[in-house]
């Protein structure tokens, strides 16, 4: 083993060994208790609801995208629509301005960018439209989630004298509060599913490993 | 200070594809066998150091390590970030494919140059000079890395002053953070195995 060590002297990395694996662990033990880590990614994510957009800016590590300009543009012909910024949660809203599929494209400082795509029937639901063309050849699980939006001509007998728009805003109210909770974990997953996990992280140390076999491999051969 | 992709122009992008595929071909003409492994240890220390970040006001930064990777490795320093980049592009969509190559050359050339400054007076100097020459090597990789980001980015119609400004008061953090680390890095190298400050032809 000495003399092994000593013919390959010049690859003092092997020497090193125990020194460069705790180096590893101490930087995993790092990001792993730091529960924020990661900032460089910038995400967008957006719905659409009461004839509203609603659009959240975050970078990786979970914190806002404050103060970014955000553009919004028809999906359909990459017309500019309009254009505005994030306030200081990294929140953007604004009214639907046309019933198209709409790209938001959010802009944080230093070279981040990423884009959204809303489509066209999450926004013709949320602005009340009936997609009447498309309905008819949905299946049943586009029709339930039909069926959850307030819908402006639904057959209503009213025998107790409250009108059925009435009902209607009741409802849709009510709802919103149900659901309010079911949003914000919906946006907590999908944070969490664009930070970069211990597998990917081993995963990547391990690519890298394996190219240095590689190079190894050929070089020597080219030696020998 | 990863670009991301679909901000830059076709133009910046092939610019920055060519200078890139230069380093990197003069990276691995320097590259001979017994660097191999260390080219890759100190690729997968970049790798990971994108991952520590520095929380600072409204932003974060992270460390970067490419003054640490330039003084020891040299021209090899391009083979090594391009490696990590595209494992950050592919694994956590940080920068992205197409930008890959400014990506390179951004955090790359700093390397670069702080091994041309630094890497003599490491070498060659007492403890003191030593240390404050790796200080100086992750300092400059820092700050020319936020010059370079600036510059590509003024083909996006940024003013370059604004961006540059933005970009090292948003660093400034990382330049000390990271000339600490550079410092005791170089020092401790120094110490057990001096041949390794060595880059070789």
């Amino acid at each position: 083993m000495k003399r092994f060590k000593a013919q390959v002297s010049g690859l003092w990395i092997m020497d090193y060994g125990l020194w460069i694996i705790s180096g590893v662990i101490i930087f995993l033990f790092l990001i792993l208790t730091s529960s924020t880590a990661f900032a460089h990614k910038v995400s967008i994510y957006a719905y659409a609801e009461d004839s509203m957009v609603f659009a959240e800016g975050y970078f990786a590590d979970g914190s806002r995208s404050r103060n970014s300009r955000v553009e919004v543009f028809d999906a359909n012909t990459g017309e500019k629509l309009l254009e505005g910024k994030t306030d200081n949660e990294g929140k953007f809203s604004f009214r639907i301005p046309k019933a198209t599929s709409i790209r938001l494209v959010l802009h944080a400082s230093m070279g981040h960018q990423n884009d959204y795509t809303i489509d066209e029937k999450e926004i013709k639901a949320a602005m009340g439209i009936q997609d009447t063309g498309v309905r008819g050849q949905e299946s049943g699980v586009k029709e339930r989630k039909m069926e959850s939006k307030p819908r402006p001509t639904v057959p209503l007998t009213v025998a107790s004298g409250v009108s059925p728009a009435e009902i209607e805003a009741v409802v849709s109210k009510a709802m919103d509060r149900k659901l309010q909770p079911v949003i914000t974990m919906l946006l907590k997953l999908q944070e969490s599913s664009e930070k970069p996990g211990i597998t990917e992280i081993l995963g990547g140390i391990g690519y890298i490993i394996g190219l240095m076999g590689m190079v190894m491999y050929f070089k020597s051969r080219r030696k020998g | 200070m990863h670009i991301s992709e679909g901000v830059l122009s076709a133009p910046v992008l092939v610019t920055g594809a060519l200078l890139a595929a230069g380093g990197i071909a003069v990276g691995l003409k320097k590259m001979d066998y017994e660097k191999i492994p260390e080219v890759a240890v100190l690729s997968s220390a970049f790798f990971v150091a994108s991952l520590i970040h520095v929380p600072i006001g409204p932003s974060s930064v992270h460390l970067v390590l490419n003054g640490l990777l330039g003084v020891l490795l040299g021209w090899m320093a391009f083979p090594a970030i391009l490696v990590a980049l595209t494992l950050h592009a592919v694994l956590f969509q940080f920068g992205g494919l197409s930008s890959l190559g400014v990506n390179t050359v951004i955090m790359a050339t700093p390397g670069v140059i702080a091994y041309y400054l630094f890497n003599l007076p490491i070498r060659k100097g007492n403890h003191l000079l030593s240390t404050l020459a790796g200080f100086g090597a992750g300092a400059t990789g820092i700050a020319l890395g936020a010059i370079l980001v600036a510059l590509s980015l003024i083909s996006t119609g940024e003013s370059f002053l604004g961006v540059a400004k933005l970009v090292l008061v948003a660093h400034l953090p990382v330049m000390v953070i990271e000339g600490i680390i550079t410092g005791f890095c170089v020092i401790f190298l120094k110490k057990v195995k001096p041949e390794v400050l060595e880059v070789g032809k």
